[in-house]
């Protein structure tokens, strides 16, 4: 009864013509893999940036600023939540063991959760900057993804993933407006994340990504940077911030900014869990894995009583 | 653990709609588990949960079938040309 194709071209003829997946479909094998990677790293990005932003929580200036850290942290484990459900139905590996491989540092996450945010001015760049980034790379997604389950989930994220974004625009409109101190923290943090959040959305594509071909994803990594950076970049002068960037020029012709050449070796440092943070935090992850494992016991003697009953 | 598939109601006319699953010990945990996840900006007013195991399900190729059914539909097509031409000649 289950949905399945004669061959790889059938299936591909399936997507071409706007075909969606679901999980009870006899898909191809590689086509599944592909997926879970993708959803795999999608949810442990989040549950690690819900980790980041959670250490933030006693740190948040002003009541409200902090009331919306602590919503932030519970979208973003909530997320991960949604993720790991949609991932483990692939049949791929259990939402146990990609857990476990994430704490044990087998697993990729964003390159950006593998850097330490140090100031409050760092936490505003990353809901300004990257969160902006990482938007823009699951609307991509969002928009023709071949995959039922996680366009769906997706539709969800990316309007709460909305709020915190205007949280960050709020924010550096608030510094950009505050004192000097201010002002230079910012423009700090800035100098540091600027280009992580360009990495964020990874190489220029190649033309045979299985990604774009099996409508995974709909945009070309280069397209999406450079967007992000034609908004970006007056953005950032318009509040009168600096872009660490010497090669950054506007081409008057185009009528659009160029950005110098980006170098791959951070980005391909935090995908090996060797970015200047990725030890700390796969330790802090992984030893609050292992303090809460009384929960998860607990939870499954709940589970063995309702069986019992 | 179970699985659960949990649906949600928007305040007003809407349906039930799926919103996705989660994985909870009990109904208890469950329903708390699924206001927490998809609904913490009250986006419900009604949950409904059901265990995964008791879904009965109708995939695909069982709803196939009635893709092929024209003569369930009716576009009005015929009537809407009488119409047009009616317009034409008065005109």
């Amino acid at each position: 009864m289950r949905r399945r194709w004669t061959d790889l071209s059938d299936f591909e003829a399936f997507l071409d013509k706007g075909g969606i997946v679901e999980a009870d479909d006899d898909m191809p094998d590689a086509y599944r893999q592909e997926v879970f990677r993708f959803i795999e790293m999608h949810a442990n990005s989040e549950l690690m940036g819900g980790l980041t932003e959670r250490d933030w929580i006693p740190r948040t200036p002003g009541l409200r600023h902090k009331m919306a850290v602590l919503a932030k942290t519970q979208d973003e484990i909530g997320h991960g939540h949604l993720l790991y459900m949609v991932a483990a139905d692939l049949g791929v590996k259990t939402r146990a063991e990609m857990l476990e491989d994430l704490f044990a540092g087998k697993s990729r996450f964003h390159n950006v959760f593998h850097y330490r945010a140090v100031t409050w001015g760092d936490q505003i760049a990353i809901a300004f900057l990257v969160d902006a980034a990482a938007l823009a790379t699951q609307q991509a997604v969002f928009k023709n993804c071949s995959y039922g389950p996680y366009r769906r989930i997706l539709k969800r994220i990316i309007t709460e993933e909305g709020f915190h974004m205007r949280f960050g625009e709020e924010r550096v409109l608030r510094v950009a407006e505050g004192t000097e101190f201010q002002r230079a923290m910012f423009q700090d943090s800035l100098d540091r994340w600027w280009w992580p959040a360009m990495q964020l959305f990874g190489p220029d594509s190649k033309p045979d990504d299985v990604l774009m071909r099996w409508h995974i994803k709909s945009e070309r990594n280069e397209v999406l940077r450079d967007r992000w950076v034609q908004k970006f970049v007056p953005l950032l002068h318009g509040y009168g911030f600096t872009i660490p960037d010497p090669d950054l020029a506007w081409d008057e012709e185009a009528g659009r900014w160029s950005i110098g050449e980006i170098d791959w070796e951070p980005l391909k440092r935090t995908l090996r869990q060797g970015g200047p943070d990725s030890a700390r935090r796969i330790g802090e992850a992984a030893a609050n894995w292992s303090e809460t494992r009384w929960v998860r016991e607990a939870l499954d003697r709940v589970a063995e009583q309702r069986e019992a009953a | 653990m179970r699985i659960y598939e949990v649906f949600l109601k928007r305040p007003g006319r809407d349906e039930f709609r799926h919103a996705g699953s989660i994985e909870a010990a009990d109904d208890e945990l469950a329903l708390v588990l699924a206001r927490e996840n998809y609904a913490r900006r009250a986006e419900g007013d009604r949950l409904w949960l059901v265990d995964r195991d008791n879904l009965v399900v109708g995939d695909g190729e069982f709803v196939a079938p009635n893709a092929d059914k024209p003569h369930r539909h009716n576009d009005g097509s015929r009537v809407a040309e009488r119409r047009q031409r009616l317009r034409e000649e008065n005109a």
